[in-house]
């Protein structure tokens, strides 16, 4: 087996991705000198449940903390990789060390994509930022969100359910790009009803005044708000990647097993993955974890290893409705109700897409992914 | 070692039944209900990946 001459490997990225590679290199049999790189000097957590648990969650930290790993590498916490030499097989850290390794995993994941440089803009992507929104919801300020898509939107909800005045700006109906129109109308009912303001413009931008931060829309008009939080997409970190010749379009391609070389895996929310759509990232929780997996026993296994198969699973909670997916949404027109209706109330849908693949969606019913998975493949 | 279930915060997503479904799986309810809560050394391995595979934190090892 081709695993026995692998002695070192080396994680860069704790978050879910990174962590689940080094357990599954573990799994799959390495018992070398494994050395896992974070840049946050907190072990993994949770990061859906920052938008959603934590924000209003009060004091309690639970709700996003992952229990402790068990692949017993050494943990570099708090340090960051600033560069990457592929023929010397060296991670350099911002601390002044170089890590030789025989196997490598990229797992730095994404950072908010900011519309500004100004203080006020509050992103949410780690858990600090999530600790310094939930602390200045505390005060019940006036908060306009920007950014209409499924983390714009839970960020809102839990700004409602903190008590306060908000105000959603989207580009468009607020998420008709990520679900699809019919179900982007079932949200907009409920996030009216619990009292949202949705104002839909072209591009935004912030400015600076003397009141803090402010929100100029596209016709010129100015939201003033005492907090204003932006979630405009992500951008992943492949900044170390300088050089490497291994980043395309900023992200970093893979094949279907999470290689990018025989000696390079790449895993999570940098990864670009071939889908039937093209190469893509999917930085969804558990795209991340398959991917760790399947790249982790090729790392080790190489072309033996069984390639990525998996559908991408969503789920958002928002404005006291919740929604699970298995598929590839958005789903196009109206969907075929397997079990209750377009009146509201706990059901389950699906979509055929053009290809024949369908995406299977309960919404407010307790439906578990691998039923989801099953009638996502059956035709409706 | 033993699986615990925080039942309150678990929301019936089912990625833990996913990765090692001879340990859990959901009932027709979407309650998670653990086959096997007392793990041997074999199957430690798996019921980890359970309990990381859950994105709202309801399982741990103890």
């Amino acid at each position: 087996m081709k695993g026995a001459t692998v002695r070192r490997v080396v994680v860069v990225g704790n978050g879910i991705a990174g962590v689940t590679a080094a357990d599954a290199l573990r799994e799959a049999g390495f018992d070398g000198e494994l050395t896992v790189v974070g840049d946050e000097p907190y072990p993994a957590y949770s990061r859906p449940a920052l938008s959603k648990a934590l924000l209003t969650d009060g004091d309690d930290m639970s709700s996003c903390l992952l229990p402790p790993a068990g692949h017993g590498a050494d943990e570099r916490l708090g340090v960051r990789a600033t560069g990457l030499d592929l023929d010397g097989r060296l991670v350099v850290l911002d601390d002044g060390t170089a890590l030789p390794y025989d196997r490598l995993v990229l797992a730095t994941g994404s950072r908010a994509r900011r519309l500004s440089a100004l203080p006020g803009e509050l992103t949410l992507r780690g858990l600090d930022d999530a600790l310094v929104l939930r602390g200045r919801l505390a005060a019940r300020p006036s908060v306009v969100v920007v950014g209409g898509g499924p983390l714009g939107m839970e960020i809102a909800s839990g700004c409602l359910a903190a008590g306060c005045r908000v105000t959603l700006v989207s580009r468009g109906v607020p998420l008709s790009a990520r679900l699809g129109p019919h179900l982007a109308g079932v949200f907009a009912g409920a996030a009216r009803e619990q009292g949202l303001t949705v104002v839909e413009t072209g591009a935004a931008r912030l400015g600076g005044g003397a009141g803090g931060t402010r929100v100029v829309l596209a016709d010129g008009t100015v939201l003033d708000a005492e907090l204003v939080v932006t979630a405009a997409g992500d951008v992943p970190n492949t900044e170390w990647l300088a050089g490497t010749g291994l980043t395309a379009d900023g992200a970093v391609p893979v094949d279907v097993r999470g290689l990018v070389r025989p000696d390079v895996a790449a895993v999570g929310d940098l990864a670009a993955l071939p889908t039937p759509y093209g190469p893509r990232r999917v930085p969804l929780w558990s795209s991340a974890i398959e991917q760790a997996k399947a790249a982790a026993r090729a790392l080790l296994h190489g072309v033996a290893a069984p390639p990525l198969s998996f559908q991408p699973y969503f789920w958002t909670e928002q404005f006291g409705l919740g929604l699970k997916a298995v598929g590839h949404l958005p789903g196009e027109g109206r969907p075929v109700y397997l079990e209750g209706g377009p009146g509201g109330g706990p059901a389950l849908m699906r979509w055929t897409h053009a290809d024949g693949t369908g995406v299977a969606v309960a919404l407010d019913h307790r439906v578990s992914v691998p039923r989801l998975r099953r009638l996502s493949r059956t035709a409706a | 070692m033993r699986i615990v279930l925080d039942r309150p915060r678990c929301e019936g997503h089912g990625l833990c039944e996913e990765a090692a479904p001879e340990l859990m799986h959901l009932d027709d309810d979407g309650e998670l209900v653990l086959d096997r809560a007392e793990v041997g050394e074999a199957d430690a391995a798996r019921a980890g990946a359970a309990v990381r595979v859950c994105p709202v934190a309801a399982l741990r090892i103890a």
